[in-house]
């Protein structure tokens, strides 16, 4: 793949199976001010891990400064153990991340077809098709609305298109942003526990931010709790269940959060 | 040599003028009017046709309406009404409604679409020829030839312009003026604080239109002529220029800009020898005015002579630039200013009013956004005196709710009562003069206004906070106004800003410019004070210190509904916590009460 | 004006009106090329680009030095295209980008652009003299067509927007760039999001923009016969009201909102009174900023 040639190092490095992330001690934030401090998290190649935690507590800053949208102010970033801190979000996209974001996560003008067709921007033109077919095989309601306008799906329908359209460069790390806001409960459910769950059969790794933080236990290998720009807890899903600071990280009640 | 002194008195003069009254409309209150020129023209053909006689009079060459042959100063008087006058219609065009730059167009295309009506129509003002043998003012008394005359007519422009100027300082140096800067710097929020933007844009596109018109009738009678192709859209960019290269909101950076580019232009090109073909160095000119527009809005987008910070403080304040504590880490502020404790005051019409009763609801409210209902049949009261919490996840519309209450946005559906009345379709500017005032959740501060500025926006019912209060002057105001100051004074004491008090509140830190916000909505005299996040970037102890004051603020009878996402804080402070998730309330009550409901919890970690 | 049909015309009415919809035809051909450049350049970068005239004007000086060199019009009019590319990539690159990243409000960036207009147009009239000029060109027979009567240089005209519109109808629809063009222009985040480096995508679309708007100006001389440093000051605003008609950054409702306008301004010139056939662009732009700034194509916020 042309991605891997350009990558080098970090391609030599990369399984089949999904690309290993780590994060060293990263501070982000707007302007010069940090949101999110000095966190350090890992998702090991083909390993679904999810970010939990309360409004404000810096969840999409974290994605963000990851995949290189907000200032990385201290700290790294590491693919498959290569720095790629401070490059630029395209340059990240080239190595193999596909990036969901919360809003504006497809483009709207654009028909279903399309949105695919840009995800696999960096493809060479006649692999496009087959690639195309290859996500429509993995989200087949996708396959009656190719040739719909992206704007006019609905709330679940777009988020699946979303993840077509990271599917189609075989992204070796997959990054959503709370895939279910603004989702009807049910739906949320549906994107949580086949949408995403689809993703990671595909081999990619998966990094998710979620604010329904039961639901998306249920499908995460691990789970780091952010308050207060920080990492509070870290664990397996059973491990945070049976945690009455789990609750707590959300809920207050134990000491004062943050102060 | 007299002649050429003259027409440099009779030019400045009128220039200056008209930079004035863009300067007012455009730098002091941010209406931005791509058509002034039109103004100008109509103040001249007014001028034109109220002076000049009956259109069959010297031999009908020329065919005009009006001809009325009346006597000086009327043409002038009549100048400056019918721009005015002209102003009434474009007020509905510089709304907030559309995007900046496509009102601009929407004027820069009506002033070019009013040149071509009146080049192309002969018969209203003489088409593409233009009105000619436009009588001098008082011509039949003195030799409108005479050095005398000519002389006389330049320092009249002057003192005319002299006037302008201290008229619009007057003007902008009052409470009304602030107001003005105020809406420059941020409407919504000024709407927010009870200042009723249409009728401030509508008074300054009037002013701003009978001082261009004005120009435009001094300038007709001292030249006599006056076509199309004197007020070509391309004139606007000139006095756009001139007000910008002089320094946006600052007045004698206008005449100063009015000296350099329209005049100095004009001038510079007769000592310039007539090299090239014809027309090379009219065009020069021309060239030499965008590259100026262009240079400085690139390497002095403040102009020669910046706005002038006002300073208002009484109490000496350190000279010299004060080192902001934790700029860019409003988080980590190392000097948390420690809050003394809040004095008890009575200034609440409310607090005699019985605590607990219901002063504020909402009834099955709703908010649609493209199909989406974010707000989805709220219903709550909230209780007077009681510092009331309202949480919920991300998307859960506590943001909604707050500007739907306060009147930022309109409700699709349901109604809202306040202290027993339907205030459902209430604008925002109304219901903050009723004492239902609010605050953002992004910075809000006036960025070009002082600290202290900010906080006497907010004083209701100012006697100088209007167009005829402003004029009346200082001597009108003035008491009234230091008490507000000493007011302002006061509560930065109370929340240890004393020393920013004359800074430009653009320029302080993330958590300073939130207590400034909070500052100015107290100054604002509420009764019910709605918060949206007033804690965000806040250091945890001062975020502590301010919920103290609030609660000392609802002690005296205030009723506060705040929006908050750190949770402890609602602990602490208030009491009830309504929660709200997916649009709707699924909860009120203690937080400690909330915690032990099975389905907030859901909401937090389920949703 | 110029003959308006054949015998078989029944009332000389019908005839005016036939021939001022030819007329129509070619003023749309020449507003459509523009435009769509216009309104690409919007789509891209949210710039309102009104130095655009000024680029056209500059442009079709620069295919009248070629034409005078003896070189026809219609080669000439690569002149022209080069022209417009060079000078708006100029724009883009040197002044709007960089004024948008200090985060310049779009007010000031107006100002900008009449800045930039007052130096590309005069700078042009500096050059060239203040006198009006005309392109040598032989405007060939008469023609029928359809039963309008048009001289082949018009027809030939009508040609070249057509290939154009269809140039560009292939470019966004079928291409790989045009694609990212589209996607860049509808979310430039996730468009780096998929890879694609959005500066050269950008700067892509204002190089092919700007030959449009030169192609423009070259077509724009032709038809208006003689023009001179000023002559697109009015030109501008049946861009603006054809623009704003199919909704800013939408091509083919620049396409859509090129006929209505060229047609209207043309037909309402023969029924009213010739003087004010621009008039009805100006009305038909106005009430669109006023009711729907978004355009009877657009849905863009």
């Amino acid at each position: 793949m042309r991605t891997a040639q350009e990558i080098g190092g970090a391609a030599a490095a990369r399984t089949a199976r999904g690309a290993s992330l780590r994060t060293e001690s990263l501070t982000a934030g707007y302007g010069g001010s940090p949101i999110v401090h000095e966190i350090s998290i890992s998702v090991a190649p083909g390993e679904v891990v999810s970010v939990v935690g309360p409004n404000g507590s810096g969840k999409s800053t974290l994605l963000k400064g990851i995949v290189g949208i907000v200032e990385v102010l201290s700290g790294s970033v590491h693919l498959d153990g290569a720095d790629v801190t401070h490059r630029a979000t395209e340059e990240i996209a080239r190595l193999g991340v596909g990036y969901v974001p919360q809003v504006d996560d497809v483009f709207a003008p654009l028909t279903v077809a399309e949105n695919l067709e840009m995800g696999g921007y960096l493809l060479k033109p006649k692999d496009v098709p087959a690639r195309v077919e290859h996500v429509l095989d993995v989200f087949p309601q996708l396959r009656r609305m190719v040739s719909r306008r992206a704007g006019k799906l609905s709330g679940g329908e777009r988020k699946m298109l979303a993840m077509g359209r990271v599917l189609m460069l075989e992204p070796a790390l997959v990054v959503l942003d709370e895939p279910t806001a603004n989702l009807a409960p049910q739906i949320a459910h549906t994107v949580l526990d086949e949408h995403v769950r689809r993703l990671a059969l595909t081999g990619a790794t998966v990094l998710i931010v979620e604010q329904r933080a039961r639901a998306v236990l249920a499908i995460s290998d691990r789970t780091y709790v952010l308050a207060g720009g920080r990492v509070r807890m870290e664990g397996t899903p059973a491990e945070l269940s049976a945690s009455s600071e789990f609750v707590e990280s959300f809920l207050g009640g134990g000491q004062p959060a943050g102060g | 040599m007299i002649y050429y002194l003259t027409t440099i008195l009779v030019y400045g003069g009128v220039d200056a003028i008209a930079c004035l009254g863009l300067s007012q409309q455009f730098g002091v209150a941010g209406v931005t009017n791509f058509g002034f020129i039109i103004f100008q023209a109509a103040g001249a053909y007014t001028a034109g046709v109220l002076s000049l006689p009956n259109q069959s009079a010297n031999g009908g060459f020329q065919s005009y309406v009006g001809g009325l042959g009346l006597p000086w100063p009327i043409p002038w008087i009549g100048a400056a009404i019918v721009g005015g006058l002209l102003a009434l219609p474009f007020a509905s065009l510089v709304g907030k409604r559309l995007r900046g730059d496509f009102a601009a167009i929407g004027l820069l295309v009506t002033a070019v679409m009013f040149n071509l009506l009146v080049t192309n129509y002969r018969p209203f003002l003489n088409g593409a020829a233009g009105l000619s043998l436009v009588p001098s003012p008082l011509g039949g008394v003195v030799d409108p030839l005479s050095g005398g005359y000519q002389f006389g007519y330049g320092i009249v422009a002057i003192v005319l312009a002299a006037l302008v100027y201290l008229f619009l300082r007057r003007v902008t140096n009052s409470p009304y003026g602030r107001t003005l800067r105020a809406m420059r710097d941020n409407d919504v929020v000024a709407d927010s604080l009870g200042k009723n933007l249409r009728s401030l844009r509508t008074s300054m596109l009037v002013l701003g239109g009978a001082i261009a018109g004005l120009s435009g009738g001094v300038l007709v009678g001292f030249i006599n002529l006056w076509d199309p192709q004197a007020w070509g859209y391309a004139e606007t960019i000139v006095l756009f220029a001139a007000v910008i290269i002089g320094g946006l909101g600052n007045h004698s950076g206008a005449v100063l800009g009015a000296i350099l580019v329209p005049l100095g232009f004009e001038e510079a090109s007769r000592y310039i020898p007539s090299i090239g073909p014809a027309g090379l160095i009219p065009a020069l000119q021309w060239v030499a005015i965008g590259l100026l527009i262009v240079l400085f809005l690139w390497f002095r987008p403040q102009g020669i002579l910046p706005e002038r910070r006002r300073k208002l403080a009484t109490a000496g304040v350190p000279a010299g630039p004060v080192v902001l504590p934790g700029a860019g880490a409003a988080d980590e502020l190392p000097d948390v200013p420690t809050l003394p404790p809040p004095p008890v005051v009575a200034r609440h019409p409310g607090a005699s009013a019985a605590r607990g009763e219901i002063v504020l609801e909402a009834h099955d409210l709703a908010r649609i956004f493209e199909g989406v209902r974010a707000v989805d049949g709220v219903t709550i009261a909230i209780q007077r005196g009681r510092l009331t919490g309202l949480i919920g996840p991300n998307g859960a519309g506590k943001s909604t709710t707050l500007a739907m209450l306060a009147g930022t946005l309109l409700p699709s559906e349901g109604r809202i009562l306040y202290a027993g009345e339907d205030i459902t379709g209430l604008p925002a500017y109304l219901r903050a003069r009723k004492g239902l005032v609010r605050t953002f959740q992004l910075a809000s501060e006036f960025k070009k206004l002082t600290v202290i500025e900010n906080l006497v926006s907010a004083v209701p019912g100012q006697q100088g906070d209007s167009f005829r209060g402003a004029v009346l002057g200082k001597r009108y105001w003035g008491a009234q106004e230091r008490q507000n100051v000493e007011r302002a004074e006061h509560m930065l004491e109370r929340f240890g800003l004393s020393a920013h008090a004359d800074r430009y509140a653009g320029d302080l830190s993330g958590g300073q410019r939130r207590l400034v916000e909070l500052m100015r909505s107290l100054m604002a005299e509420p009764q019910v004070l709605l918060l949206d996040e007033p804690m965000a970037g806040v250091h945890p102890r001062l975020a502590r210190q301010i919920g103290h004051q609030l609660l000392a603020l609802c002690a005296e009878g205030m009723t506060i509904v705040m929006v908050e996402h750190e949770l402890s804080i609602m602990d602490e402070f208030c009491d009830p916590v309504i929660v709200m998730a997916e649009g709707r309330v699924l909860a009120e009550g203690t937080m400690a009460e909330l915690r032990g409901r099975s389905e907030v919890v859901e909401a937090y970690l389920v949703g | 004006m110029r003959p308006g049909g054949t015998g078989r015309k029944a009332t000389s009415s019908l005839s005016i009106f036939e021939s001022s919809v030819a007329f129509g035809l070619i003023t749309s051909a020449v507003l459509a090329i523009a435009s769509v450049g216009f309104t690409l350049q919007f789509a891209v970068t949210n710039v309102l680009n009104l130095a655009y005239g000024a680029v056209m004007i500059a442009a079709a000086f620069a295919a009248y030095a070629v034409n005078q060199a003896g070189v026809t019009i219609w080669v000439a009019a690569l002149a022209a295209a080069a022209v417009g590319s060079v000078l708006s990539l100029f724009l883009n690159r040197v002044i709007y980008t960089p004024f948008q990243r200090r985060k310049t409000s779009p007010i000031a960036l107006v100002i900008v652009a009449l800045g930039m207009t007052l130096i590309l147009e005069f700078g042009t009239q500096a050059i060239a003299g203040p006198t009006n000029v005309s392109y040598t060109m032989a405007q060939g027979p008469m023609l029928q067509v359809g039963g309008f009567a048009l001289s082949a240089a018009e027809i030939a005209m009508i040609g070249l927007s057509l290939v154009i519109m269809a140039f560009v109808h292939v470019l966004i629809r079928y291409t790989r760039l045009g694609k990212a063009m589209r996607a860049t222009a509808a979310n430039r985040d996730l468009a780096r999001n998929c890879g694609i480096r959005t500066d050269r995508v950008v700067t892509v679309t204002w190089i092919i923009t700007g030959a449009l708007c030169g192609i423009a100006g070259a077509v724009f001389g032709m038809n208006a016969g003689t023009f001179g440093a000023t002559s697109t000051d009015v030109f501008l605003v049946l861009i603006l009201a054809a623009v704003f008609l199919g909704g800013p950054g939408e091509p083919y409702g620049a396409m859509l909102g090129a006929l209505v306008i060229g047609v209207a301004t043309e037909v309402s010139a023969a029924f009213i009174v010739p003087d004010y056939k621009d008039v009805i662009a100006f009305v038909i732009l106005l009430t669109m900023l006023a009711v729907r700034p978004t355009g009877l194509l657009g849905a863009r916020t």
